[in-house]
């Protein structure tokens, strides 16, 4: 029997409205699940996804990504990257797996609600097949650590941190709540899949698998390629989506959401990839600094890509690079000091080599976060670590969950954004934060961060003990440093010099 | 007496940090409290110098032995701790 070409059927089958009889238009699509803002549903239909497939092509093709993952896992399951990578790597590894798995799974119900409520016949197909990828990515990014958890319990909060109560856990789920899982169908398309997608997720994958080669770790980087091409094809669907509705008149409302959007994923984008990028990643093994990384695709070509589309850069865009000078350094700085905190053992990323590099792509590192690090060294030195943990809790912002933090030292500039609301103060990294705050309050109002928690009684007792039970963290769960501290040495026989910026 | 949450922006270092304090505490005991979280740990000693307490983006310090609970200091108000001379 002959087949048609998939460009000869396509358009006809994927053309999936209909005029429904027994209920009315809006019950069956309500405005509050499709987000479609007034446009009707004649103009949705002209959404053109650019990138087209049909079920029997994607199965076969994810059949064969699949079978290459699994197959190199299988090949390479007696490399011993485990035991002999890099602490810092492995480290990067359980931080990537706990913050992301199961962020993968809920973008599944993110992309059901797209497949479901989706306006245009062509974002239902789209999302139909992104749903099925979302699915792939959890299971995946879940059955590859579980081989080490025999070995190394940290690894269990690849599947545990979402459950948990834990800091970075809570920004995560803040964030992921209010970016895709509590947003209507066209909501989604714009800030999960082209805000969050297009402008941070490829670049982390992307930036990663490179690593991961770098770092040996074939495994990982074949999983992380193998993610990414789906990424790369669903990541498409906000793209159409703005088009609509754009050329309809919504493009304050189309650049809202992306203007928040961008400001919430950049949040966890410099707490995961900043970290690892620039202290984590070995530097033998590093291509670029967060900076650069940031600059080129970022700054290079993701702005290019909102300006294409119509819309106009965030209005805070220069305030964002500027803090890809010093906002990553900060949350470096708050995940080891308050290290006991995470699921995963920090990698300081302080040897003298280290500070080096740092003072040569931050001019000025050495001024700044090096002072407070001087601080860190001679207390390690002087056999004083309990110097070097927490006794109080950091105050996180209202918004990203994230501790209010900024440059120390000589470049001193931190400061807190205060809105009162309703008779609440709420604290704020930044005026991003704030912002985001204030274009619906009554979204936010409610939440209580860590430090909210802890002030309302819910952590007892109120010590880190407390803290860490709160947060659901075991013994051998809690986070030390990478390297047991050996990178210290370094320090003991001559004082660290500065190498002129 | 009452104990009175604080948040402390603290000279030199790099985050917002929790305080608990208590109405009853002085200026300086104020700043004790929000030293013993910042200075020899992220934030090197000034020998000489004292701490002194002013609120975010204001100029003026609070007097040294002002009692918090006689201040217009708030609960969770940032205030910010400042190396001076003595």
């Amino acid at each position: 029997m002959a087949l048609l070409e998939r460009n000869e059927w396509y358009d006809i089958a994927r053309n999936t409205n209909w005029t429904p009889t027994y209920v009315s238009e809006s019950e069956l699509f309500p405005d509050v699940m499709t987000g479609a803002k007034g446009v009707p549903v004649d103009k949705w239909e002209v959404y053109d996804e650019p990138y087209k497939t049909s079920y029997p092509e994607y199965v076969r093709i994810q059949r064969e990504k699949d079978a290459g993952a699994y197959s190199v896992k299988a090949a390479l399951e007696r490399s011993r990257i485990f035991e002999d990578s890099d602490p810092g790597w492995v480290s990067i590894l359980k931080a990537h797996y706990g913050a992301i798995a199961l962020g993968e799974y809920a973008a599944m119900s993110a992309e059901a609600r797209m497949a479901r409520f989706g306006r245009a016949p062509g974002m239902r197909n789209m999302a139909t097949f992104g749903m099925l990828d979302e699915n792939r990515h959890a299971q995946l990014q879940l059955y590859f650590p579980h081989e080490h958890c025999s070995k190394d319990r940290q690894f269990d909060w690849a599947h545990k941190a979402y459950h948990s109560n834990e800091w970075g856990a809570i920004a995560a789920r803040h964030t992921f709540d209010d970016l895709f899982m509590a947003r209507s169908a066209t909501d989604i398309a714009v800030m999960l899949t082209f805000a969050f997608e297009t402008g941070f997720t490829n670049m982390q994958f992307l930036g990663l698998a490179a690593d991961a080669a770098e770092a040996g770790d074939f495994t990982f980087a074949s999983l992380i390629s193998s993610i990414q091409t789906d990424e790369s094809r669903h990541a498409q669907i906000g793209g159409p989506a703005l088009q609509v509705m754009i050329a309809n008149g919504r493009k304050e409302e189309a650049q809202k959401l992306v203007d928040v959007a961008i400001a919430r994923a950049w949040r966890l984008f410099c707490l995961l990839s900043g970290t690892s990028m620039d202290y984590a990643t070995p530097i033998g093994h590093r291509k670029q600094s967060f900076k650069e990384f940031m600059q080129e695709w970022i700054v290079g070509q993701f702005e290019r890509t909102l300006i294409d589309l119509g819309l106009d850069l965030p209005w805070y865009w220069n305030q964002m690079i500027a803090e890809f000078d010093y906002q990553h350094h900060a949350y470096q700085m708050g995940i080891w000091f308050w290290r006991p905190t995470v699921w995963w053992n920090p990698a300081a990323g302080m040897t003298p080599e280290c500070r080096d590099w740092l003072e040569e792509k931050y001019p000025g590192w050495n001024d700044t976060f090096g002072k407070a690090w001087d601080v860190i060294i001679d207390n390690l030195l002087a056999g004083k670590p309990e110097l070097t943990v927490p006794e109080t809790l950091p105050i996180v912002c209202n918004m990203s969950q994230l501790p209010i933090c900024a440059v120390p030292g000589n470049g001193w500039n931190v400061k807190d954004y205060p809105l009162t609301y309703q008779g609440r103060t709420y604290h704020f990294n930044s005026e991003i934060d704030r912002w985001v705050f204030q274009q619906d309050p009554a979204r936010y109002r409610d939440h209580l961060t860590l430090v909210d928690r802890f002030l309302a009684g819910h952590i007892q007792p109120p010590n880190l003990m407390g803290a860490l039970q709160y947060m659901n963290l075991a013994p051998g769960e809690i986070g030390d440093d990478a390297h047991k501290y050996a990178w210290v040495e370094a320090y003991r026989t001559s004082r660290y010099q500065k190498k002129a910026a | 007496m009452a104990t009175f949450p604080l948040i402390s922006n603290f000279q030199y270092d790099f985050v917002l940090q929790l305080v608990a304090v208590d109405t009853q505490n002085t200026m300086d005991e104020v700043a004790a409290a929000a030293a013993h979280h910042s200075v020899g740990r992220r934030v090197a000693p000034q020998p000489g110098k004292v701490v002194r307490v002013r609120r975010q983006g204001a100029t003026e310090f609070y007097p040294r032995h002002a009692r918090l609970g006689d201040t217009d200091i708030q609960p969770m108000e940032t205030v910010e701790f400042i190396f001076c001379e003595a």
